[in-house]
């Protein structure tokens, strides 16, 4: 077998290598350097797979589209999804969704005496302007790297994203502020924020 | 001998029991319009649908909008759903053939028609090895890589990215692609030996750069 041969067969041979492959590598530096390389591609390109993450847009869309077709129905009164404190703390879980919340209510008290707002009246309530998306921020950052250290960068990049969809869907309301769907999904991302608060006041409790 | 047992003092006192729904669960709250069984579900996959779609597209605002319609079909479509393969193969199918219709509409090739290995002049085996023909050495960048994928020919990509990237078999690639067995084995080998290429004018490159800097 020469090289021309050698380089015809790696299509055609899948895993390992035939005698006459073996034969030819152990004698030939160039192509057993050429079967070395791809070996190192193929061993990398496992590495691509799940190695990207789409914009929070990307979802921002698809549950608006799913709303408008009418495939997403109100929330039924069954067991939630998602994991829940509940099951630990029993009547006591009451008191950490209420502290988020309280810790949310002080933050924005605090950031109101020192910033000027203008607040976007809408049929859903009112909507804090974008750079409310920042507050408490710190605080919460603060809480984390207190009580759960290794979930810090976990939580800087949930952060990170949730604020990035407050500060897309406060542009679409800024945009078309009778657009209900927007509005809705500002909502959503203010809820969704609220919730990642809500899980760091569930870790940061003894 | 395990270390574990009774009066165990590195045991942990409190073991937080585990609440997460199973899938099935989700997929049938899903079916049934629950919003936060879609949003579960998306958050669980999205990673490895969207990488599939900016592999084979190369292109992010494209991949997004892909993996966005991915999704839209998936959930218009989960209510015939019945489990007879893993949903994650069921999705990831769903979403092989969106990009696919997506490369087709573009009129770009999705798998050359080339049959054999003997191709193009520049692609033919090489018969002998100059002295700038130097083994890569070394791990490979993930970044230089993807990089290195992304310039490929939109042929190439499709079968590296489906065979190396996402673990199909050629004979289901075939069928995915419309193209022979033979092809598909065909044109990987010219993907891995362009990707070599690519890599390696890079590394020149770069060493060409930290010379002259």
């Amino acid at each position: 077998m020469n090289c021309v041969e050698l380089q015809e067969s790696l299509a055609e041979v899948e895993k390992g290598s035939t005698v006459e492959q073996s034969a030819h590598l152990r004698t030939c530096q160039a192509c057993s350097a050429l079967v070395k390389d791809l070996n190192l591609i193929i061993a990398a390109a496992g590495r691509l797979q799940a190695s990207d993450e789409p914009s929070p847009r990307v979802w921002n869309s698809i549950e608006i589209a799913l709303r408008q077709e009418g495939l997403i129905r109100p929330q039924r009164t069954a067991r939630p999804l998602l994991p829940s404190f509940s099951a630990r703390w029993g009547a006591a879980r009451w008191l950490v969704p209420g502290a988020a919340i309280v810790l949310l209510a002080v933050g924005i008290f605090l950031r109101q005496q020192s910033q000027p707002r203008e607040l976007a009246q809408t049929e859903l309530g009112t909507v804090p302007v974008t750079n409310q998306s920042d507050l408490n921020d710190d605080d919460l950052m603060q809480e984390v790297t207190a009580n759960a250290p290794a979930m810090k960068t976990q939580y800087q990049e949930n952060l990170q994203r949730v604020n990035e969809s407050i500060r897309d869907a406060q542009g679409m309301v800024d945009e078309s502020p009778n657009d209900e769907d927007a509005r809705r999904s500002l909502m959503d991302a203010y809820q969704q924020k609220s919730m990642l608060f809500e899980m760091a006041m569930d870790r940061s409790l003894p | 001998m395990s270390a574990a047992g009774k009066g165990d003092l590195t045991e942990p006192r409190h073991q937080p029991q585990s609440i997460e729904p199973s899938e099935a669960e989700v997929i049938e709250r899903a079916k049934q319009g629950d919003a936060e069984a879609f949003q579960m579900l998306y958050e669980k996959h999205k990673r490895r649908v969207y990488s599939l779609c900016l592999r084979m597209t190369a292109n992010t605002a494209e991949a997004e909008d892909l993996a966005q319609e991915a999704f839209l079909q998936l959930y218009r479509k989960i209510g015939t759903f019945r489990g007879e393969s893993a949903f994650s193969t069921w999705l990831h199918r769903l979403s092989v053939n969106v990009v696919l219709m997506h490369l087709r509409k573009k009129s770009l090739p999705v798998v050359s028609l080339e049959e054999t290995t003997q191709g193009a002049d520049e692609d033919s085996a090489r018969k002998d090895f100059g002295a700038e023909d130097v083994a890569l050495a070394g791990s490979i960048d993930r970044l230089q890589l993807q990089k290195a994928v992304d310039n490929l020919p939109p042929g190439y990509r499709t079968i590296f990215v489906l065979h190396d990237v996402e673990g199909y078999e050629h004979n289901e690639i075939a069928k995915i692609a419309g193209c022979s067995v033979g092809n598909s084995k065909s044109q990987l080998h010219k993907a891995r030996m362009k990707l070599r290429d690519l890599l390696k004018m890079n590394r020149a490159e770069k060493a060409g750069n930290s010379r002259a800097g």
